[in-house]
This record gives structure tokens, sequence and C-alpha cells, in this order.
């Protein structure tokens, strides 16, 4: 039997049944895109602090918004699995062909998302270049995916897990996005997960164009995510030269 | 000392089918203000064809910790363990997938060992059939009762027809008739050549096997002919102990 391709049935169906993942991928969008927007525009109100426009809020907000569902999801994968992966690799399942069938399923379920907060930032801002914004917005979520699934793997707690990515994602939101509140950014940021997928997508948004160096370092970021999430995961499943048929 | 681990593909009758010799085994932790538990100094036995084999021992005396050296998901610290053959283990608790379906889970597992979908349907209607789960294989693992969770998870540990079954306390949550039918199942394994091991808190059950290990002080001691009277029978009925 194919074993990819009943790996990747298996881990959709999974996601699928999970109510919570369903609900979260398709109202926090709305919820993040529109706060994000409004709490940006609404910053006038505070003495010597200089808006950005709300529709940078609202770009803000679906990076944001993809990038934590994504990166839960991938964090809950790896978590919520772990005993009966360590089993169905005893069987003789490739360690890496479960970890691709994972990974596959993740990037499905993050082009949804990404979808989904497309949709809600279309209904309030016309991007210059829509292929290029729902691509980038994909990217965003791909690299909070990978980031999830390697904190599930090093740190397999759901709670304590959940709360890095949570962290992790408002701190790198709010910092790669010039927030006016952030009084002085230091230059470290821009290797933060999110600053260059946030640079592609308001170009791509607001110019139509994009930086060729900006999509190599999402690259890049991507490779070295997907090799230590492959190295971690293929630690924690090591067994002594387990018996197989 | 090393420790080392060998499989071999194939195994033929009436031969050791795992040997494990001066196995070891500590639970470390880097952490500070926690503990090193030491659980195994030294373990020796040995598996044939053809034979029941019960592990028994005291609470906490290591008996999960050697069965899951031998099955191979836990490194042993030093020491040898040689395999022949193909295994079905049945960890204690049920490890599945909890989202999916009981037909999910053997298309899954089955995938895993290679078997074609063919294969893997017959295995399932003819498992489902000895242990009475035909009316549950459309539905999700999480929405099973624990003793159909149990016979899903012995399931998953034979439906590939191994060479070794490996048994954690197999029966847990089963009722009589499904405990009498697992027992009838061993026996029948037993008799084409399966050697099946398992883990065993019950006194009566020990008329069944063929060879009894019991783990004490983090040794393994075969003590078949010692009438069933070992130091873990003897502290499940509450008594003193020369341990």
């Amino acid at each position: 039997m194919n074993r990819v391709w009943t790996g990747i049935r298996a881990n959709v169906s999974t996601f699928l049944r999970t109510p919570l993942n369903v609900v979260l991928a398709l109202l926090l969008p709305i919820v993040v895109i529109e706060g994000w927007g409004q709490a940006m525009a609404g910053l006038p109100s505070m003495p010597t602090v200089e808006a950005i426009p709300i529709e940078l809020g609202r770009l803000l907000g679906a990076i944001f918004g993809v990038a934590i569902i994504a990166g839960l999801m991938g964090l809950e994968q790896m978590i919520s699995a772990r005993a009966a992966d360590r089993r169905l690799v005893q069987t003789g399942y490739p360690p890496r062909t479960l970890l691709a069938t994972r990974l596959a399923a993740l990037g499905g379920v993050t082009v949804v998302v990404a979808a989904v907060n497309y949709g809600v930032l279309w209904l309030t801002i016309s991007p210059e270049a829509p292929v290029l914004t729902f691509v980038f917005l994909v990217l965003a979520g791909l690299v909070y995916a990978f980031l999830g699934a390697l904190v599930g793997a090093l740190l397999p707690r759901l709670f304590e897990g959940s709360l890095v990515v949570v962290f992790l994602a408002m701190m790198d939101a709010f910092l790669s996005g010039d927030s006016p509140l952030a009084a002085d950014i230091p230059e470290f940021v821009e290797y933060f997960p999110l600053y260059h997928p946030k640079e592609l997508l308001q170009e791509a948004m607001f110019q139509g164009t994009y930086t060729t160096g900006d999509l190599g370092f999402v690259a890049g970021y991507l490779l070295v995510l997907l090799v230590l999430v492959t190295v971690v995961f293929g630690v924690t499943m090591r067994t002594s030269g387990g018996w197989s048929a | 000392m090393g420790s080392s681990t060998t499989t071999t593909p194939e195994g033929n009758s009436s031969e050791v089918l795992v040997r494990a010799e001066g196995v070891e085994k500590t639970y470390g932790s880097r952490l500070p203000f926690t503990r090193s538990v030491t659980v195994l100094t030294g373990a020796d036995l040995e598996i044939r064809t053809g034979e029941i084999v019960g592990i028994v021992g005291a609470n906490g005396s290591g008996k999960s910790t050697l069965m899951n050296i031998l099955v191979g998901v836990l490194e042993q610290d030093s020491g040898t363990v040689e395999r022949t053959g193909t295994v079905g283990w049945c960890p204690q608790e049920p490890l599945l997938y909890d989202r999916l379906t009981v037909g999910e889970t053997f298309r899954l597992f089955g995938s895993g060992y290679g078997m074609t979908a063919e294969e893997i349907d017959e295995a399932k209607h003819r498992l489902a059939s000895k242990l009475d789960f035909e009316q549950y294989l459309d539905y999700r693992i999480d929405q099973l009762s624990g003793g159909n969770r149990q016979k899903i998870n012995l399931s998953i540990a034979l439906m590939h027809d191994p060479d070794v079954l490996m048994l954690d306390e197999p029966y847990t949550g089963f009722d009589w008739e499904t405990y009498l039918t697992f027992w009838d199942l061993a026996e029948e394994l037993a008799a084409d050549g399966t050697a099946v091991t398992m883990i065993s808190h019950l006194i009566e059950e020990q008329s069944r096997l063929d060879r009894i290990y019991e783990v004490r002080d983090g040794q393994v001691y075969d003590v078949t002919d010692q009438e069933g009277e070992t130091d873990a029978t003897a502290s499940e009925r509450g008594e003193e102990t020369d341990e």
C-alpha cells in the first residue's frame, strides 16, 4: 500500500476531525485582520505616536493570522501524535516519509489558511499583485508551520509549546511590522521569521513587485527549518535497529 | 561497555528468535534536582519459536523497559539484543491515532508493515471477526470504549502474522469472553510457531505459559520450574519476600 498517500490522508483527516482547528482557521482571520487594522488606525489618539495606515495594519494582521494558525497547527501535529508515531515507525514506516506526509498535509492546510486570510484581506484592500500577495502569505504561513513543527519536535508539551509559538509570533509580527509603538527596533529583527515575508507581502500588495533578496532569504529560512525539523524528528523517532517486516 | 542490536529478516522453526545478553538500562536526567533510575543491570533471556513466554515482576521492576528494548523502541545502555524474523508489538497503553477510524488505522499501520491493500483488508476482517469488533470498523479510535481500543491495539500487533509477538498486558479492559478468545488465539499462534511473549500479572495465567521470566533487582531469572511461586506473585498476595 502506498505509504505516502496513506500518510497524507491520515494527517489531513486528523486535522479536519479536530473541530477547534477548523474553527480557528476560519474565524481567527476575521478577528485578527480587522482587529490589527483598527488598532493601528487608532494610534493617533496617543500623543507623539504616528499612525501607520489601516491597510498596512490589516496586512500585518493577515500575516500574523496565517503565521500563528500555521505555527500552532505544526506544533499540535507533532505533539499529539508523538507516541503513536513511534509505534508506526516501529512497524517499518520510515521516519522521513512520516515527516514528509505530515509536512505535506501541513502545507495543504497552510494554503487553505492563507486563502481564508487573503479572502478577508481582499474584502477591504485591492492588492496590486493578487497572486504574489497570496503566494507570499503562503510563504509566511509555511515558515511558521515549519517553526511550529520544530518547536513541537523539540518541546513535546502542548501548553509550553503553544506559549513559545504564540509569543514568538506576536513579537515577530509586532517588531517586523515597523510598529510605531516599538521605540528603537534593533537590526537583528531582520533575521526574525516574519521580517522578509512581511517585506515581500507589503511590496506585492502596495507596489505589485517584489525583491529577489527577500525571496531568497525566505527560501533559505524554509530550507534551514526543514533540515532542523528533519534532524530533530529523526532523533526523536530513533529506535535501536527497529524490527520490521 | 557498549550496546549492539542485530536484526535478521527471516526465522526458522525451533530456534531462538530473540536473545538478550547483559542488557543494562538506566534512565538518566541532565536536569538538576532529578535522579537517575537504574532499571536493568544485566538482563539475559531467550525467546524461541512456538513458546508462550511470560515476563513477570513487581511494579516498577522493569518489565516494560525490558520489552521495549526487546522490541527496539528503546535503546539499551549496554548489552546485546539479537532478533530474527518479524515482530508484532502491543504496548501497554494503546498507541493509536485518536482521530482515525479503525479501518484507517489498519491501513496506516498495514502500510508501515509493507502489506498490500488486499492483505490489510483480509487481516482487518479476520481479526475483527475473531475479536468481535466488526461493528466498529467505521468508528474513530477516540469514540471506542477502553476494551475495544485495546482490541485494536492488539490487532495492530497481530495483523501481519509476525514471528514474534511482544504483548505488554494485552488483555487490559477485555471482558471475560474476549479474554478467553485472546488465550485461544495466543495458543493457536504458538502452535503455528509464533513466539508469544507477554507481560503478565495474573497468577492463574502462569499455567498457560511455557516459560516464565521474572524481572527482579535489575536481572532476569528463569522461574519456569518454580510452579508459579515467584517473588512477584507472592508480593501480589501481600506476602513478605526475601528480595
